[in-house]
């Protein structure tokens, strides 16, 4: 079947061990106030707009049917642009077709040791096209999922049990504070992060440290409860909130508006995963 | 670096030290010319009247002193005697003897005396007499600063200089000091492009002797090469090039000694540390690596590339030895190479190879032939067959071009080579062992996408008639965009497609053996590269639009690099693309060059990726590899044109954008926030 991606990265270096290539596949359920890929955020396809270095010649307005008002993502606006700063986010593959692109390079990933990571959007949003990606992947090499763990327990536990590693997020754990900056009950999310504590996989936690919203000694007193006494946790990893999340929504039309103050400092507290035997990589 | 080189670099910083210059102008040719002298001699009497002239210098503990005062360097010819030579001759980069490597290994281990005995053995002609006259311009200098370090109380500089340069230097430090007099003297005799070499090999007997003896320690052993690069820095804007900073002071560490073995050792290691801790751009440090070469050393390797002074520059042995020895350098010889004032390879002390001496503009030949031959070509290998033909009647007429060259003779640069004394013939004469053209080859990747979208787009796909690409190429495009949008969407080489990746395997075939088929008027051979130094600029401006879709005068790739208008999947792809043809064949020099954010440095995972990424690329044989991790500079530029940016990623927290398509706000961010980073 066909799947929908908007970016594939060669060389990704945060994204698991070795050199890795990282899949970003369209849309995602979740809507967080900090995202910074908005135009991974919903499944249509969408023409972005560069407009940095823009002449404001209006070539795309005249081929647009909708005169910018709206996209179909019709394509007409990329090819007129003289400064070839209009492309499309969403491209539509086969699962076979994109397990050949990703696996162009596989010499070199194997001998860097690293692999395959899939990630977004939601890599879970598309659940049956990643089962069919991954199983066409699968044995092949080494294979990661960045993930919210958004999705119904045994579609997860389906999915988890294909990968050679699991990188799930640990946003925000109460209830209604998930549903103000996540836009999503957190109950399935929470539901998984259980199970993948539970499980064999081997898998790191993401913890986005977003100044008092999740970097706040509850939350983080929450995460740790959820995960400290899991086997296969390899450790956490804390990515403290930084003003750049919203460079990307004026390509998309839209405008960043952060419910939180995003001035603040953000209270970056590795202790408390040291005190609770668990590590914090990659700082 | 310690309390006392933070002095000296504060010192290069102040710029205090060029009040001492002079601006005076001598003329010495009109004078040369009115009393006949031959232009060997003028050479080593240049050089002896220019060392009384030269005001000396010294600081306070100072341990090499050799600043340049003279500005400029009187012409040994008048212009009647410079228009009369290039009426007669083929004239190349001024005919000054340079771009090559001294045998810095002998003359620093026997000193001037022996070569002045050697002399004295052989019967006297004019080619000798003035190498010795040369040799005691040196000596005169030398002999000069050795009294005035006496006189300022800088024993330490003072009892050196008793022995070097006259005798081979007897400890690590001496031998670095012999080393600068070399480099100050080339320069004042008027060379240019002077190399340091294989600075780890040459001195390492120095190192290892005084390690041993403890007259040194490691600290000291650094802080005597970290002053030894500062001094090659103080005069480096007198150093003419194209640019500042082109002044060919390219030093090589690792990679396999004559006998082939592992040849990294303590001293290369700190020769890193030193450049790490200075920041310097001289001198421009390349590693020889190779299958075997260890990991820590590519770390240590990425260590500097993190700094952004864009080296080190990698060369794969695996690739270049088999490469010369094709060529027919002898075993040891190629073993031993070094990179020229860019990554030219060539040999220490035995060659006077010009490896630049011409580029190739592949971007030309292919969109003359497209011109031409188009509209009468049924398929695309009609039109190919016509490629072939007019890349070999390019090549011979560069080859043409080279013929009937001269050079000025440097009784200096012939002392410190093998062969010249013996011969009796100074080298612009014939006095080493080889004499090797090397051309190298501009604006690849733009031809090859040219080729690539008309092959797709004419003849395969048939959704654009050769007269309306004809007429757009014409037309530079102008109203035209949707013609010229999608010839930038054929895949392009650095996509790891093998579609267009042949068609960069055939050019570069065709190049080399079309070079191969020719010899120079040494007997020498003409060898291919990938390199462009600047004439992927220089060829720009008189191209018009070519069929990749790039507009009139845009830059072509530089070096041996995808071209501005691939949209590349990522560097992966680019080094497999880059890897394919066989690089052997086409080793004349020419790195590929990828560039990286400086934030993809941020922690050691980044960096140790870097590391693995360049072992990739030569176990996938890969020549060259030059990585730049990106400066503000460059950021700057991309918001003005973001068009010759497209390309530029940067990672921005725990994730990457491009550059181009981050709002200006973020983008002025990130450019502050480099400026911190300096």
């Amino acid at each position: 079947m066909k799947g929908r991606i908007f970016a594939i990265e060669e060389f990704a270096v945060y994204d698991g061990p070795g050199i890795r290539t990282t899949l970003f596949l369209k849309g995602c359920p979740l809507n967080c106030n900090w995202c910074h890929n908005p135009e991974g955020k919903e499944y249509k396809k969408q023409s972005l707009r560069n407009l940095n270095g823009c002449l404001d010649c209006k070539a795309c307005f005249k081929v647009c049917p909708f005169k910018r008002e709206s996209c179909n993502a019709c394509g007409n606006c990329l090819s007129v642009c003289p400064k070839n700063l209009i492309r499309m986010s969403g491209i539509d593959y086969e699962a076979q077709e994109l397990a050949t692109i990703l696996l162009k390079n596989v010499d070199i990933l194997k001998m860097n040791k690293g692999g395959i990571t899939i990630t977004g959007g939601e890599p879970l949003a598309q659940l049956d096209f990643l089962n069919e990606l991954l199983d066409l992947l699968k044995g092949k090499v080494h294979l990661a999922i960045e993930t919210s763990g958004y999705c119904q327990t045994n579609d997860f536990l389906k999915i988890i049990n294909k990968l050679d590693l699991v990188i799930m997020d640990a946003k925000i754990i109460e209830k209604e504070k998930a549903l103000k900056y996540l836009g999503v009950d957190n109950e399935l999310i929470i539901n998984n992060l259980k199970e993948l504590s539970k499980s064999k996989i081997p898998h790191i936690i993401r913890i986005p440290l977003i100044p008092e919203v999740s970097d706040t000694l509850d939350n983080l007193k929450d995460i740790i409860a959820l995960i400290k006494d899991s086997s296969s946790l390899l450790g956490v990893e804390l990515l403290p909130y930084n003003k750049f999340a919203g460079s990307k929504y004026k390509l998309i039309g839209k405008e960043y508006k952060p419910l939180f103050k995003e001035n603040l400092q953000v209270n970056i507290n590795t202790k408390i995963f040291i005190d609770n035997q668990i590590e914090v990589r990659g700082m | 670096m310690n309390a006392r080189i933070k002095v000296i670099y504060e010192r290069l910083l102040a710029k205090e030290y060029r009040l001492n210059r002079s601006d005076e102008v001598y003329d010495f040719a009109n004078d040369f010319a009115f009393n006949k002298v031959d232009y060997i001699s003028r050479s080593s009497q240049r050089l002896a009247k220019l060392v009384e002239l030269e005001k000396l210098t010294l600081y306070p503990e100072d341990r090499f002193g050799f600043y340049r005062s003279l500005k400029s360097i009187p012409s040994l010819l008048t212009d009647d005697e410079w228009q009369e030579l290039r009426s007669k001759y083929t004239i190349f980069d001024g005919a000054y003897v340079g771009n090559i490597a001294s045998d810095y290994e002998t003359i620093i281990r026997v000193g001037f005396q022996e070569k002045l005995k050697e002399i004295e053995n052989e019967p006297n002609d004019i080619e000798l007499l003035a190498m010795k006259e040369t040799i005691k311009a040196v000596l005169r200098i030398s002999q000069r600063y050795q009294e005035y370090a006496l006189l300022k109380g800088n024993k330490e500089l003072a009892e050196a200089l008793k022995i070097v340069p006259l005798k081979g230097a007897e400890s690590f430090y001496q031998a670095c000091l012999f080393l600068k007099i070399l480099n100050y003297s080339l320069w004042l005799n008027g060379n240019k492009h002077i190399t340091i070499g294989r600075f780890d090999q040459y001195m390492l007997s120095y190192f290892n002797n005084d390690m041993k003896n403890k007259v040194i320690n490691e600290e000291e052993a650094l802080e005597i090469i970290e002053e030894l690069f500062l001094s090659l820095n103080f005069d480096a804007d007198l150093y003419p090039g194209i640019q500042q900073g082109d002044n060919g002071q390219s030093l090589v560490v690792g990679g396999v000694d004559k006998e082939g073995k592992d040849a990294y050792n303590d001293l290369s290691r700190l020769v890193l540390l030193a450049s790490l801790e200075l920041n310097l751009i001289d001198p421009k440090i390349n590693m020889r690596v190779n299958k075997n070469t260890a990991q820590k050393w590519y770390d240590l390797g990425t260590q500097l590339t993190k700094k952004g002074l864009g080296f080190p520059q990698y060369s794969n042995d695996d690739i270049v030895i088999p490469a010369l020895l094709k060529w027919g350098y002898a075993e040891k010889d190629a073993r031993d190479y070094v990179v020229a004032a860019c990554w030219e390879f060539i040999i220490p002390g035995v060659a006077m190879d010009i490896p630049n001496i011409d580029a190739f503009n592949f971007a030309k030949v292919i969109n003359d032939t497209i011109h031409t031959y188009l509209l009468d070509s049924e398929t695309y290998e009609d039109l190919f067959i016509k490629v072939k033909t007019n890349m070999a009647k390019e090549v011979k007429r560069m080859v043409e071009l080279t013929n009937n060259l001269y050079m000025l003779p440097s009784p200096l640069q012939s002392v410190i080579m093998q062969g010249p004394i013996s011969k009796h013939l100074d080298i612009s004469l014939g006095g080493v062992k080889y004499y090797n053209y090397g051309f190298h080859g501009t604006g690849l990747s733009n031809a090859v996408d040219a080729l690539s979208a008309l092959k797709k787009t004419v003849y395969d796909n048939k959704e654009i008639l050769k007269e309306d690409l004809l007429k757009a190429l014409d037309n530079d495009f102008v109203n035209n965009e949707k013609l010229r949008n999608t010839l930038i969407n054929v895949c392009k080489m650095g996509t790891n497609d093998d579609y267009v990746d042949s068609i960069a395997c055939q050019l570069l075939e065709i190049f080399a053996k079309e070079c191969s088929s020719y010899k120079n008027q040494w007997g020498g051979i003409y060898r291919a590269g990938t390199g462009s130094a600047m004439y992927y600029i220089w060829y720009s401006q008189d191209l018009p639009a070519t069929a990749d879709g790039r507009r009139a005068k845009e830059n072509l790739s530089a070096n041996y690099s995808p071209s501005l208008n691939c949209n590349i999947p990522g560097v992966l792809s680019v080094i497999k693309s880059f890897t394919k043809p066989n690089l052997i064949n086409v080793c004349n020099g020419g790195p590929l060059t990828l560039e990286f954010h400086d934030s993809l440095f941020r922690n050691e995972e980044g960096s140790q990726k870097v590391a693995m990424l360049v072992q990739t690329f030569v176990a996938l044989g890969g020549h060259q590899l030059q990585l730049n991790s990106i400066n503000r500079d460059t950021l700057l530029d991309a918001q003005k044109n973001p068009e010759k940016h497209k390309n530029l990623i940067v990672r921005v927290w725990g994730w990457s954008g491009y550059f181009n398509e981050l709002d200006k706000v973020y983008q002025d961010h990130i450019i502050k926030r480099l400026e911190f980073m300096r």
